[in-house]
């Protein structure tokens, strides 16, 4: 025993004295303590001016035109500018990158001034050509920064343009560069949403030189992000954070805080824990019931972004009794909508009989009127159109929470048990998410299912044309309306707002009368800040810029 | 021993690529496909089949399995389909961090379940044994997910003692050289980001050593009890050895070999990533982020991450039973 504990005592002092010759080696090499950001340089937390911002996640990337999620948005939208951009809160567009704009009289040439003297992050001079490289790498298969082999998409691109260069349905003609400073768009067909569709937060404009430089691995964890935003990319940390400094040369001014750092924590719970113990200054995604918990703080501040999404039902035309239309209108009379949205979003939405938020007021037929929740009504159309006794009805509800359904299950729990009230035997269903946004497009689809959007711009074209115009239908059988496609297509190639209001006014009837995407709700995303945190403005859109936002 | 240990080795190697058949089978089970994913609810059919052609995910099953490990020997575990991250770089960044958890957790389980088993054995049925081992039943039991924010609630949120979740400060200035957060800031001498550091680690490390805190007292409780029972500890005490000499000496020494065993289980397990907690602490290691790939289907994080964790796991299991060797004379490695 005696024998072994000396070698113990033996190793623990080779143990040790290799520990201090290695420490003694580092602490002479280690640099001395850096004050980094430039701020707190004695280091303690409550001398912090940098704003921690607590993010759901990691962004996948911040590429801009490559990733929809809000996550790499919102990070995106501080690096970066877009040509155009939208006012505070709000839909309208306002000067960015861009100080005006026009249409040509055919409504197919739009021509942007841009904004002088701009310079991205990395010093390079920002001018037409850089945008010319931006678009054309998303639009063009063959662009040389396109690094289409490297698996990129851009599938966006396809989604709000029709398709690419070299597509049939591409909506794109060229980009053109008459000057340094104007750039002009050449469409195949008038859209009128164009400058709205290129304010979209996806669209940020990147440095060509720092693509170039970066290659197809621009915009990854361990790359530089380079933009002309109010902040520059600092350190991003995967799993942990992004650090973002202000861009004192911002041609807006310089922002009013000094750094912004992105916080990735995925727990709504742990979100608002951290909020609590003031360890970040504000967040997103929090769910509706817990909300009373914010308020019951009197150091946090519940904050609602304005409303930018629908949730709906969707009723299949292809399954046999929903083919006809008074049933599908039943189905909309039948379900409590109201009283559902009121016990599952904590007051946080708002239910109508419209597709589009109310953010798109202009646009909406103040008349159009709601399906009335009237059972017994539902019942005698069901028994009117041959169904008296009712029909088995599949029901798919999401797996996952969005702001437009937080808690999608108890929500088709309670469709389920209005419908049974009719005699309509409802069956409920899930799937994986990813299989459930796939399996919704092969043929016949399901039956009735639960999904929502969220608007990418500021423009009804972005919720109508892609629900009820062509190609917008597949989940729902293909279902066509000539006048429903004729409608949406006109206002997409009107200028006149008040023209497209009339137009979008008339199409909305129409789909109110079929009632394919029966409108459950259009809900407020629920925000929550510290009280001392001020000037932050959530925009409807899902993603705004932080140079407003200071702590005082 | 040493041909021993490479006999093991080699029968690792089996075991390894079965594991990567399994991991390979089980992802392509679960239904949806990466390309969905990336694309977003938008996405239209055809979007959906050329990415998918793009990411290799028309080929038979057998080639893509081929295709995988042919890359795997050469050890190139691609990247990251969703972030373009290559994979290697996300396991040297989130590996220590998952090590420096589950060696937390597992000193605070020792340090505090062992002692807790033999105090428990020794006064078998006192009042001590009541409590630690209603207590360890209660620490099996409590869900993770629940036990996490009630510490984050009460130590973070209400007495504002602990930061509530993250591994550094954000004021905290601390450039990763080994990964190792502790390591770092010892080596730089850096003791305001040590502090920083112990801090953010003390609660997910209650909050992941719970359970293996509770096993270990009760394991160590009844292998104790076990041995106490013996003849030769009769005759020790009846030698008139001091009691806490034939307890800790002749009754520990003999009822490690089982904890050891589960020492080396619960390490093994705690290293491959505890999902929840490093979600709700937002710890940014390993079992979060294969959590993530499962969600997004991102083949490569999920194959790659998994094989790594499951030889991680295996070479543990092989340390475990190279320490019978030096606990227990009686068995020898030939």
């Amino acid at each position: 025993m005696i024998r072994r504990l000396k070698r113990w005592q033996a190793a623990l002092c080779v143990l040790v004295a290799i520990l201090t010759v290695t420490l003694s080696n580092c602490a002479q090499q280690a640099p001395t303590p850096s004050t980094e950001g430039g701020n707190s340089p004695s280091g303690s937390p409550a001398e912090s001016t940098a704003l921690v911002f607590g993010s759901p996640g990691d962004p996948k990337s911040l590429e801009p035109g490559n990733v929809e999620d809000g996550n790499s948005l919102y990070v995106q939208q501080q690096i970066y500018d877009r040509i155009v951009d939208y006012k505070d809160g709000s839909t309208e567009l306002e000067p960015a990158l861009a100080t005006e704009w026009s249409a040509s009289d055919d409504n197919l040439t739009w021509t942007f001034k841009l904004r002088e003297g701009v310079k991205f992050h990395d010093g390079t001079e920002f001018n037409a050509e850089a945008i010319k490289v931006n678009f054309e790498r998303w639009w063009d298969p063959n662009h040389p920064l396109g690094f289409r082999d490297a698996g990129k998409t851009y599938a966006i691109w396809e989604g709000l343009f029709g398709g690419y260069k070299g597509d049939e349905d591409s909506l794109l003609q060229a980009v053109n560069t008459p000057d340094e400073y104007t750039v002009e768009f050449v469409l195949k067909q008038p859209f009128a949403a164009f400058p709205a569709a290129i304010g979209s937060a996806y669209f940020g404009i990147a440095s060509p030189t720092a693509i170039e430089q970066a290659g197809a691995d621009y915009g990854i964890a361990g790359s530089q992000a380079i933009g002309t935003g109010p902040f520059k990319f600092v350190e991003w940390r995967t799993g942990d954070r992004i650090v973002l400094e202000a861009n004192p040369d911002y041609w807006n001014g310089a922002p009013k805080s000094q750094e912004v750092v992105f916080r990735f924590i995925t727990e709504p719970a742990s979100r608002l824990a951290e909020l609590r113990a003031a360890s970040i200054d504000f967040t997103v995604d929090i769910a509706p019931d817990q909300l009373s918990e914010l308020q019951s703080d009197a150091n946090l501040k519940e904050v609602r972004r304005p409303p930018f999404n629908v949730g709906y039902l969707a009723l299949n035309p292809s399954y046999e009794p929903l083919a006809k239309k008074e049933v599908r209108q039943a189905i909309a009379m039948a379900l409590n909508r109201k009283q559902i949205v009121d016990s599952f979003w904590s007051g946080l939405a708002t239910s109508d009989g419209q597709f589009m938020p109310s953010s798109l007021k202009q646009y909406q037929d103040a008349n159009l009127g709601d399906y009335e929740y009237n059972p017994d009504q539902a019942k005698q159309m069901l028994a009117d159109a041959g169904y008296p006794n009712g029909f088995p009805l599949e029901l798919w509800y999401m797996p996952v929470s969005r702001p437009y359904f937080p808690t999608p299950k108890p929500i088709a729990e309670a469709f389920a048990a209005d419908l049974q009230a009719v005699g309509i035997q409802v069956t409920l269903n899930t799937k994986d998410w990813a299989a459930y946004l796939d399996d919704r497009y092969k043929p016949p689809g399901y039956q009735a299912f639960m999904l929502g959007w969220t608007g990418d711009y500021g423009d009804p074209d972005n919720f109508m044309y892609y629900h009820f115009g062509p190609g917008g239908t597949k989940d729902l059988g293909n279902w066509e309306n000539p006048e429903v496609f004729r409608l949406l297509e006109e206002a997409r190639q009107e200028s006149e707002e008040s023209e497209r209001a009339k137009l979008y006014a008339q199409a909305e009837k129409i789909i109110f009368d079929e009632a394919l995407r029966v409108p459950i709700v259009h809900s407020e995303p629920l925000l929550a800040q510290r009280a001392n945190l001020i000037g932050w403005t959530p925009s409807p859109l899902s993603t705004e810029s932080f140079e407003t936002v200071s702590k005082s | 021993m040493l041909r021993y240990i490479a006999k093991r080795l080699l029968d690792l190697l089996p075991v390894i690529l079965g594991i990567t058949i399994l991991v390979f089978l089980f992802l392509k089970l679960i239904p949806g496909n990466p390309a969905i994913v990336l694309l977003g609810p938008r996405a239209t059919p055809d979007q959906i089949a050329s990415l998918s052609k793009q990411l290799g995910l028309d080929q038979p099953l057998p080639l893509q399995y081929l295709a995988f490990i042919s890359k795997l020997v050469r050890f190139d575990l691609g990247k990251s389909i969703i972030s373009g991250i290559p994979i290697w770089q996300e396991i040297k960044t989130r590996f220590p961090a998952t090590i420096e958890l589950s060696v937390a957790a597992m000193l605070i389980s020792m340090v505090l379940g062992i002692p807790a088993g033999i105090i428990a054995a020794v006064k078998k049925n006192g009042w001590v044994d009541n409590i630690a081992m209603s207590t360890s039943l209660l620490g099996v039991s409590m869900p993770v997910y629940w036990l996490g924010l009630l510490l984050i609630y009460l130590f973070a949120v209400n007495l504002h003692w602990l930061p509530p979740s993250g591994r550094l400060g954000i004021n905290v200035d601390l450039q990763p050289i080994t990964g190792f957060y502790i390591l770092d800031s010892i080596l730089t001498l850096n003791f305001r980001a040590l502090g920083d550091v112990l801090a953010h680690l003390i609660l997910p490390a209650l909050t992941v050593g719970t359970i293996p805190l509770a096993i270990l007292a009760r394991i160590t409780r009844s292998a104790m009890l076990e041995v106490l029972s013996q003849d030769y500890i009769r005759t020790a005490r009846a030698k008139g050895l001091l009691e806490r000499w034939v307890i800790m000496k002749h009754a520990l020494k003999n009822a490690l070999l089982p904890v050891v065993t589960i020492i080396g289980l619960q390490f093994g397990t705690l290293l491959s990533g505890a999902i929840l907690t490093e979600t709700i602490f937002s710890w940014p290691g390993i079992g979060s982020w294969i959590y993530n790939g499962i969600l997004t289907r991102d083949y490569p994080v999920v194959q790659g991450g998994v094989v790594f964790v499951a030889i991680v796991f295996v070479l543990i299991n092989l340390l475990v039973d190279i320490s019978y060797a030096f606990l227990d004379p009686r068995i020898q490695y030939k």
